[in-house]
């Protein structure tokens, strides 16, 4: 599990044998049960997670309605991050659909590893980088790609999170109305 | 390229004060100091300043003019941005991770950048004391920014979002074209005038 979350960091910054095991001597495993709620609206989040195994969602209430932001898997990261860096309360609802096994870092255990050498500063703005360009691919994604473009790429690239996610929920991240995303699926098994 | 920073008018300084500011305090001094990275880039209006399928390969800071970024898609602009003076602009994927751009930004105004190449970002990261921190902070802050305008988007109504972007920018129906205004607030242009016209009533 540490040498799986190794490469995870190896993809955004480069540490040392010393750096990796000080950062990993921060990190505490944590088991949740399915549908969990890790972050409720209005609490202040002080963890992120590195998921192993399992899958979340990360949502907001329009109105009455679920807007799912995230879908989060293997090899993510998670949090409510905006709560996080800003100790504001969240908008958001972070939730667990299947049980998750994570690494969970406290947002003390990193404050104090940014004060402890500048080279966690550097840590902590490749992290956020990879928070920022995922949100932005996903925003720059929903608007460039058609309904059904989004469906079969998104078909293409998860095969594994249309087995394990309900389909509503699927449909919600996807900005796809519900009845189209059904649709779409017949659609997609009669073309095979 | 020209830089020097004797002739530039303080106001320019003040916005670069202003923007960093928000992040950690930060006095004249070490300002110039940071600027010595940086470069004064000038354009005329309707200038494309990265295209297409390019690497953008600044950051900049609007001082003086007006930008707008857009996303083609198939046969149609939708605008992302439209930065102003103290605004931060760029084609954020590509400058980060040095790919070819998505996004097009283009010049409605003559317009003056504050402009920061990645290489050159790195290395004042490095050396200026704090520096990794506030490099930190500024990915905080866009961060925080995108989620917001994402949020706003996805949670507000039309009309909503119409209300809140004009009582905050009052001065953009004269300095943008209202279709831009419309494609940034994902409004269509007949909503849009629907709702512009509504505006003298609701302010009595």
């Amino acid at each position: 599990m540490l040498e799986y979350f190794r490469q995870f960091i190896n993809r955004h910054i480069a540490l040392t044998d010393d750096e990796f095991h000080l950062l990993a001597s921060k990190l505490r495993v944590v088991h949740f049960d399915k549908k969990t709620k890790l972050v409720d609206i209005g609490d202040v989040a002080t963890t992120i997670y590195f998921v192993f195994k399992g899958i979340s969602r990360r949502y907001f209430y329009r109105g009455k309605q679920e807007v799912i932001t995230h879908l989060i898997k293997e090899g993510g990261m998670m949090g409510s991050v905006i709560s996080f860096i800003t100790g504001e309360p969240s908008r958001y609802i972070l939730e667990t659909i299947e049980p998750v096994t994570a690494y969970a870092l406290s947002k003390n255990d990193l404050e104090e590893l940014f004060l402890s050498d500048k080279k966690w500063e550097k840590f902590g703005r490749k992290i956020i980088t990879a928070f920022f360009l995922q949100t932005e691919r996903q925003i720059l994604d929903n608007i460039r790609y058609t309904t059904k473009e989004r469906f079969v790429n998104f078909m293409k690239q998860n095969p594994d999170l249309v087995m394990r996610v309900p389909q509503k929920y699927l449909a919600s991240y996807l900005e796809i109305q519900p009845e189209t995303f059904s649709r779409l699926k017949h659609l997609m098994v009669k073309e095979k | 390229m020209n830089n020097s920073f004797a002739d530039l008018d303080p106001i320019y300084l003040d916005y670069a004060q202003k923007y960093l500011g928000r992040f950690m305090p930060i006095t004249r001094e070490e300002l110039i100091e940071l600027l010595q990275y940086c470069e004064i880039r000038r354009f005329d209006k309707r200038t494309i300043i990265v295209h297409e399928g390019e690497i953008d390969n600044y950051l900049n800071l609007v001082v003086k003019g007006l930008i707008r970024k857009y996303l083609p898609v198939r046969k149609n602009e939708v605008i992302l941005q439209l930065a102003t003076e103290g605004h931060v602009v760029q084609s954020e994927i590509s400058y980060l991770t040095k790919t070819p751009s998505m996004v097009v930004l283009e010049t409605l105004e003559p317009t003056i950048l504050l402009s920061l190449t990645y290489d050159k970002m790195e290395e004042a990261l490095d050396r200026f004391p704090k520096g990794e921190r506030l490099g930190r902070m500024i990915l905080y802050g866009m961060y925080v920014k995108k989620d917001q305008n994402r949020y706003n988007r996805l949670s507000k109504s039309t009309r909503q979002r119409f209300f809140d972007y004009i009582d905050n920018h009052q001065h953009m129906l004269q300095r943008v074209p209202q279709k831009y205004l419309a494609s940034y607030l994902q409004i269509k242009p007949e909503t849009f005038s629907r709702l512009k016209a509504l505006l003298p009533k609701r302010q009595k």
